[in-house]
């Protein structure tokens, strides 16, 4: 290593309880709250904690059942590594605009490399400053600690007393603090701390004492590798952050535009961008947002959803028009651009509620057929307009049919039980004295848990007119409730 | 078909032939007995109960329908759901028909692993002669292919059965019955499928469904049925549902089925009787043999008077089979040395004794054989066997060899849905989240039993109440409480038949290997009179028995359980110092503060300590008038003639379980039978609650006869803190024999008694730390493990002045016994030379790696640093015999730099490896240290004065808050030299939650109270002891929580 490279670890060992706090009000974030998590067999134990519940004693690593004796009104959630995982994905990205060089340490850490850093904000104190404004947004806790290796920069940044400042230390400072750390801290796995403790280590400075070879014969080359790393003889390399997917373009009109109409020419333009890049990729789109840029107001935006995923221009433009049709554009446009963010990767889509016929390619033709004709419905009549019955799986009739704007999910119709074509959207109350009762009674009595439990019983009967309907009993009045024919 | 009422039948009544209960687990929704009542009140002729592939509730219906036989007939059955095939209802006509119906039910258990079962087509073709069929068959196709077979194989004896519950396909399933009917000529016979008793039990039923497919009942709705038609309907709705002739067909077939479940009657094992003999002969000849041994004096007049009285009623009864088979398995016991007793009510037999089932002297207690056997009960007796608990399994393993798996099961235990499991499975099919539930369960204290759970909750979140979904949780939580949810197997109750058990009642798979069960639970078999042999497992008696082996072997002392010397005053004096732990029953917390109380002289002082403390007494407040009492601080006095002969022998206080029963007899006028009831009442209050219905007519029955309110109202509570817990007097007598054995050990040959106990883990109240502690403070030593003189057991050793404890390495965890034995086989007389040589004969690395972290190595590769890191080297691929000795010389290098371990570090390291420590005390390094100034030690309290203000600090060892303690927790601290009781007294322990709950060394500021040899320190404020562990370095995890 000609040149001493830095590294810096942000520990943020409460990364997903102080994402939960952030979105709570003053009042919710000072009652007492953990997290819990169980390993397997053994109790559930408190994995992070606020500081409320700190001053009341609950301690990390206290068995749940403990922890809510001493604290009756504690509230407690289960933790989610997932789900901490992603809060760090969001931190990263956030940390991005910043920082180039960031590596994830899921669930809980974030290596960040500074040295190129320090140009651009005169010092390392500059970057820090920047960082901690950065974190202060976020309202995440952590601790930070140099390193001239990424091993090092990580023991030190959980170990509490440590973490110190300044941030830029050299070497030898460095390795005199990281001599002094237990050996808990040391990031081994718990089966080799263990081993170690039994032989008397106590903290990094009694392991770097033994002889790398004798370790290595009794602990394995990782061990080795370890060391070396602790020393800064071995710099293994990072995979940095990437941020996610995006398309976002922009078009200057050069001209005020008036409508939406006008346009639609230039929007040829991005949706050729956005057909290449996600061509590329092999994706396809199901909503994106157009902008519309003033000159002094703020900027327009509408958004455009399809009912099946697209990646073809033409499709896109299509559709686009026919949804721009029904939009009116207050202030003339200076600028137009294009922003998506969702995408999907590209499949056969089999949709199950086609019946089955035909030859495959046939039959995918004429779904396609189909799915543009609805697309291009629900863009001219506004996406509530159209919509699929979906069988529910319920006894009670009006619960067993709804409907949906969602025509991709639809799932099997309900199962063929004699029941009318025709569902009134309400019962009718009718005199049956009128009805000439055929077949019955049915008898539906259910759905006590929602609240809309009903006690009926069905018949099928015919009117004067010899139409058959679908009438019921309940309460001992009458109601007709659908058509047979 | 809609609704046509045609003529009705000349007094019909309405049969039920298809009532699915709960014992169909989380299918039907009633208990057993609620289809009886219900079928009652609507004057049903008969029920079937046909559970699935089960006869487990039909006992359950039975008790219920018995005493009104007359009135309702009871039909027992089963149904099956057959693939391909349907569902096929079988129904007992007679005994044999019932045989056959449980050995169906058996096989198709048998198939299949626990709580399932899988039958076929061909099980219903043939052995069912006795039985009649009823098929709902799946369609068409499963009519035409099975009609003629089963007609064949039931010939007059099948039905077609169809049910109507106002659904959407009924008009065609009537045309379908109909065509069926008419291609075979098979009747048709109305057979509702009731589900519940009442159609406002739909709510439940769809719950307990959606619990059956673990999904919300949202998610299940069209599984669910569409109305709440599946109750028993009375004759109006039956005669609008089903044409006349369908209904007349019920009463055909409930006039074929005479069977009653009274006609079971058990048949014992035979070959236990030789020939030429009769059994009642053979018994008497085997009592008498066993009275010259018991009795070498001769027999004393009154003892064969009972004896003689006992045969007889034995005989009358016809029981002789159950005292031979229960000789036979204690004969077995004695052949292999295994030791056991009998206990419970047949510690009041002579004959027992005789055949040395029991070990309680007659002449000890005043044996009550009306407890164990009475004509008028007519109910089996009940005898309980304890064997060695490391050996039970050889007794079961006989019982299975000598009788055949076909003939011995073990009774079955219902598991109950109670409040939590309940809330729980109502909760998530709901819709509510697990931690929603938790957070409701958590606010519901089971202590409190003022305030009902349902009002707990709604008080503490009021929310619940005001929502719909709130209002079921609670109310379906209600319903579902004591529904079984599943059988599993009875603790060591086995059942013995002559022939095969399945004739009987069926038989399944046990959750454990090898183990069967039958579908009944030990009230069952009570109910039907039948007899079940309770081979149990008791950890002291495997403890006695290394003693009294420990004791032949190295002080040569020829002795046996029954050897042991009685009445020994120095025994007792230790006891009366409360210096207990170990002894068997009289070493707990509760225990050891009685002893110096009580302060037992005599073994029956042994019989009333070990009943004392008990919830029942405790409940009644019985506790301190016998203490006053006995200590001469009260006149014995008794309010009436009757009360002083049934107290007599316990100072007028009511101490045992029979002596209350008595005096509901003698004091407030129950008869027999009511007394009966009241102890039946007593055993399960808790679950059923019905001792309640007692309160008025005991305390009015008192009243009448001149007692006062209080002391009826004290016998009352007795009776209720009885419940679960009460001890009969001859069940105590045979836990105080083995409590007199363990302290007589404990003080002539204390070395055997701790090795014994410590080789016997785990059992009893104490972990081996604390024994080992006590074993301490009792001047033993106890050596180290280690790998050149340690066992796997731990051993006694000659020293000079006496024996001394060589720990085994048992103790060290994580080492397989297997394991060990093998390496030790190969130890070298002179001892393992190196760690190579070790690994050449056998010992992996991690077992070298966990001997190198107890320490066991020291002698080997010096002290436990260099031993492990000497270890780690030893690699598992490695060839032992190309190891060179070039290891050894660079290690010898290397060590040089391992430090040796400190005395705190060798301690910790102890803890963790070992649970225990031959070291010092942690606390007499903190005294050393000069940490502890000001400071008591456990001794010192008692030269203080009563009510002193103290400090003392120590490892806390046990939180315990009883139930019966009103708020208290009490604290054991150890220290060095002892133990310290401390009470915290609830205010002090709210304030000082965190500490009383979490803390590991706690230093405790109070006052003594010192009564009589009884010390306690009372809390005034508690401190963490945590920053003087840390001083040491030392964690101790050695503390038991609340149980």
């Amino acid at each position: 290593m000609s040149r001493d490279k830095l590294w810096w670890y942000l520990a943020l060992p409460q990364l997903l309880l102080d994402e939960q706090l952030s979105l709570q009000s003053e009042i919710q974030r000072q009652q007492p709250q953990v997290l819990c998590r169980s390993d397997g067999q053994r109790a559930r134990t408190v994995v992070q904690a606020n500081t409320a519940a700190r001053h009341a004693g609950v301690k990390l690593g206290m068995a749940e059942v403990t922890a809510s004796t001493l604290v009756p009104e504690l509230q407690q959630r289960t933790y989610d590594e997932q789900r901490e995982e992603q809060v760090l994905q969001r931190l990263a990205q956030w940390l991005h605009q910043d920082i180039a060089q960031i590596a994830l340490y899921p669930p809980q850490g974030l290596l960040l490399e500074v040295d190129d850093l320090q140009r651009l904000y005169g010092d390392y104190a500059g970057v820090q400053r920047q960082l901690a404004r950065r974190l202060a947004r976020v309202a995440v806790g952590y601790q930070i600690a140099a390193g001239y290796s990424p091993l090092v920069a990580r023991i030190l940044a959980q170990v509490p007393q440590l973490s110190f400042e300044p941030m830029r230390a050299a070497k030898s400072e460095l390795l005199e603090k990281l001599r002094q750390v237990p050996l808990r801290f040391a990031l081994l796995p718990a089966a080799q701390q263990q081993q170690l403790e039994n032989v008397g280590i106590q903290c990094l400075g009694d392991l770097l004492q033994l002889p790398v070879g004798e370790l290595g014969a009794r602990f394995g080359r990782a061990m080795v590798a370890y060391v070396a790393e602790l020393q800064g003889e071995l710099l293994p390399p990072q995979r940095y952050y990437r941020p996610p997917l995006k398309f976002s373009e922009r078009l200057d009109l050069m001209t005020e535009v008036a409508s939406w109409q006008q346009l639609l020419f230039p929007l040829r333009r991005l949706l050729q961008q956005l057909e290449a890049f996600l061509q590329s990729r092999q994706l396809s789109v199901v909503r994106f947002t157009l902008l519309a840029h003033h000159r002094d107001q703020s900027q327009t935006p509408v958004r455009i959803a399809f009912a099946l995923p697209l990646w073809r221009q033409r499709e896109m433009q299509q559709l686009v028009q026919l949804q721009l049709e029904r939009q009116q554009l207050a202030t003339p446009a200076l600028e137009l651009s294009l922003r998506a963010d969702a995408f999907q990767a590209r499949e056969v889509t089999a949709t199950s509620w086609l019946p089955a016929q035909q030859d495959a390619t046939a039959q995918r033709a004429e779904q396609q057929q189909l799915q543009a004709l609805l697309g291009k419905l629900q863009a001219r009549l506004g996406t509530a307009a159209v919509q699929q019955a979906q069988a529910q799986n319920d006894w009670r009739p009006e619960a067993a049919q709804q409907w949906q704007t969602d025509l991709q999910t639809a799932k099997a119709p309900s199962q063929g039980l004699p029941r009318p074509l025709w569902l009134l959207p309400e019962p009718e109350a009718i005199a049956v004295h009128e009805w000439q009762l055929q077949w019955g009674p049915e008898r539906i009595q259910t759905g006590w848990w929602d609240g809309e439990g009903v006690l009926r019983d069905y018949f099928i009967a015919v009117d004067a007119l010899d139409r058959q309907g679908w009438i019921f009993r309940s309460h001992e009045e009458w109601y007709l409730h659908g058509w047979f024919s | 078909m809609a609704g046509s009422a045609e003529k009705s039948l000349p007094d019909w009544r309405p049969i039920a032939l298809n009532c699915v209960s709960n014992y169909s687990f989380l299918y039907g929704a009633a208990h057993p007995h609620e289809y009886v009542e219900r079928a009652l009140t609507l004057g049903y002729q008969a029920i079937a109960i046909t559970d699935e592939c089960s006869v487990a509730g039909v006992v359950r219906a039975y008790v219920a329908q018995k005493d009104v036989a007359a009135s309702l007939q009871l039909l027992i059955g089963s149904f099956f759901q057959v693939e391909q095939l349907g569902v096929l209802i079988v129904l007992a006509r007679n005994r044999q028909g019932y045989g056959q119906l449980c050995r169906l039910i058996s096989r198709g258990r048998e198939r299949c692993k626990k709580g399932s079962y899988q039958v076929s087509a061909d099980d219903f073709l043939s052995g069912l002669d006795d039985c009649l069929l009823l098929w709902r068959p799946l369609n068409d196709l499963a009519f035409s292919a099975y009609h003629q077979a089963l007609g064949e194989a039931f010939p007059q004896r099948l039905w077609l059965a169809f049910s109507r519950h106002f659904c959407v396909d009924d008009a065609s399933q009537y045309r379908r019955y109909n065509n069926y009917h008419q291609q075979s000529r098979l009747p048709v016979v109305a057979a509702d499928e009731v589900l519940y008793p009442e159609p406002g039990r739909q709510p439940l039923h769809d719950v307990v469904t959606a619990i059956r497919l673990r999904q919300r009942v949202t998610e299940v709705r069209t599984q669910l049925r569409p109305n709440a038609e599946h109750y028993l309907r009375d004759a109006a709705q039956l005669q609008r549902s089903y044409p006349q002739d369908w209904l007349a067909a019920t009463r055909q077939i409930a006039q074929q089925c005479s069977f009653q479940l009274s006609e079971l009657s058990y048949e014992y094992p035979a070959e236990l009787v030789p020939e030429g003999l009769t059994a009642t002969a053979y018994l008497r000849q085997l009592a008498y043999a066993g009275a010259k041994e018991r009795f070498p004096n001769g027999l004393r007049s009154d003892v064969q008077a009972k004896l003689e009285k006992e045969l007889a009623l034995i005989a009358e009864l016809r029981y002789e089979y159950f005292f031979l088979t229960i000789h036979d398995i204690v004969q077995f016991a004695q052949q292999r040395d295994i030791l056991y007793q009998g206990r419970g009510s047949a510690a009041n037999s002579v004959v027992c004794y005789c055949l040395q089932i029991t070990a309680v002297n007659p002449d000890q207690i005043d044996v009550l054989f009306e407890r164990f056997i009475s004509k008028e009960r007519d109910e089996p007796p009940d005898i309980d066997v304890d064997f060695e608990h490391q050996r039970r399994e050889e007794v079961i393993q006989y019982i299975y060899q000598k009788y055949g798996r076909k003939r011995a099961a073990l009774a079955a235990t219902v598991i109950r849905y109670r409040l939590r499991s309940a809330f729980r499975d109502v909760g998530k099919v709901l819709g509510f989240s697990e931690q929603e539930l938790a957070h409701y369960l958590r606010q519901i204290d089971r202590r409190d039993q003022d305030t009902p759970w349902q009002q707990q909750l709604v008080q503490l979140q009021s929310g619940l109440a005001t929502t719909e979904r709130g209002r079921w949780l609670v109310s379906l939580t209600e319903q579902l409480l004591k529904f079984p949810r599943h059988l599993s197997q009875h603790v060591g109750g086995f059942v013995i038949a002559a022939g095969e058990l399945a004739d009987l009642v069926p038989v399944e798979h046990a959750s454990m290997a090898d183990r069967t069960v039958i579908q009944w639970d030990k009230d069952d078999l009570e109910t039907l009179k039948l007899i079940k042999v309770d081979v149990l497992a008791l950890g002291m008696l495997s403890a006695l028995q290394k003693m009294l082996q420990l004791v032949r072997k190295h002080y040569q002392r020829p002795l046996d359980l029954a050897g042991i010397p009685t009445e020994d005053a120095k025994v007792y004096a230790m006891l009366q110092r409360a210096d207990s732990v170990g002894v068997f029953q009289i070493e707990s917390r509760a225990q050891m503060s009685m002893l110096p109380r009580l302060r037992p002289a005599t073994f029956y002082d042994l019989v009333v300590q070990i009943a004392i403390v008990r919830p029942g007494p405790i409940q009644g407040d019985m506790v301190h008038p016998y203490l006053r009492r006995r200590a001469g601080e009260e006149a014995v006095t008794y309010p009436s003639e009757a009360v002083r002969q049934v107290t007599e022998r316990t100072l007028g206080v009511p101490i045992f379980q029979e002596q209350v029963i008595k005096l509901a007899m003698v004091a407030a006028g129950f008869s027999g039978g009511e007394a009966d009831q009241l102890r039946r009442a007593m055993a399960n209050w808790r679950s059923t609650g019905e001792l309640q219905q007692f309160e008025t007519k005991l305390i009015s029955g008192m009243r009448e006869r001149g007692y006062s309110l209080d002391f009826a109202q004290r016998i009352y509570q007795q009776i209720c803190g009885f419940g679960e817990y009460g001890f009969p007097e001859s069940h105590s007598a045979s836990f105080a024999n083995l409590a007199y054995a363990s302290a007589w050990f404990k003080y002539h040959y204390p070395a055997a008694f701790y090795c014994a106990l410590l080789n016997s883990l785990p059992m009893g109240f104490y972990s081996a730390e604390q024994l080992l502690q006590d074993a301490r403070r009792h001047h033993l030593t106890v050596l180290p493990v280690d790998i050149q003189t340690s066992t796997w057991a731990h051993q006694l050793v000659a020293m000079q002045n006496g024996y001394a404890i060589r720990l085994g390495l048992r103790l060290i965890k994580g080492l397989a016994a297997q394991h060990v034995d093998a390496l030790l086989a190969r130890r070298p007389q002179q001892g393992f030379a190196s760690l190579q040589e070790l690994r050449q004969l056998g010992a992996s690395p991690a077992l070298l790696q966990r001997l190198a972290a107890a320490d066991a190595l020291h002698k080997v590769s010096g002290h436990r640093f260099q031993s492990q890191w000497q270890a780690l080297a030893v690699k598992a691929e490695q060839l032992p015999l190309f190891s060179t000795i070039d290891d050894t010389g660079s290690d010898r290098a290397t060590l040089q730099q391992l430090p040796t371990p400190t005395e705190v570090s060798d301690i910790a390291a102890d803890y963790r490896s070992l649970g225990a420590s031959t070291r010092r005390h942690p606390l007499a390094l903190l005294r050393e240290r000069r940490l502890l100034r000001g400071v008591r030690t456990a001794t010192e309290l008692a030269g203080c004065r009563h009510q002193q203000v103290v400090c003392v600090v120590g490892l806390v060892t046990c939180r315990q808050r009883p139930g019966t303690a009103g708020g208290v927790t009490f604290i054991t601290l150890e220290d060095e030299t002892g133990m310290v009781n401390v009470v915290v007294w609830q205010a002090t322990a709210r304030a000082q939650r965190e500490l009383y709950l979490t803390a590991q060394l706690l230093k405790v500021y109070g006052k003594v109270e010192i009564h009589g040899d009884v010390i306690h320190v009372i809390a005034g404020r508690l401190e963490d002891g945590a920053p003087l562990l840390a001083e040491l370095e030392l964690q101790a995890n050695r503390s038991r929580d609340f149980h």
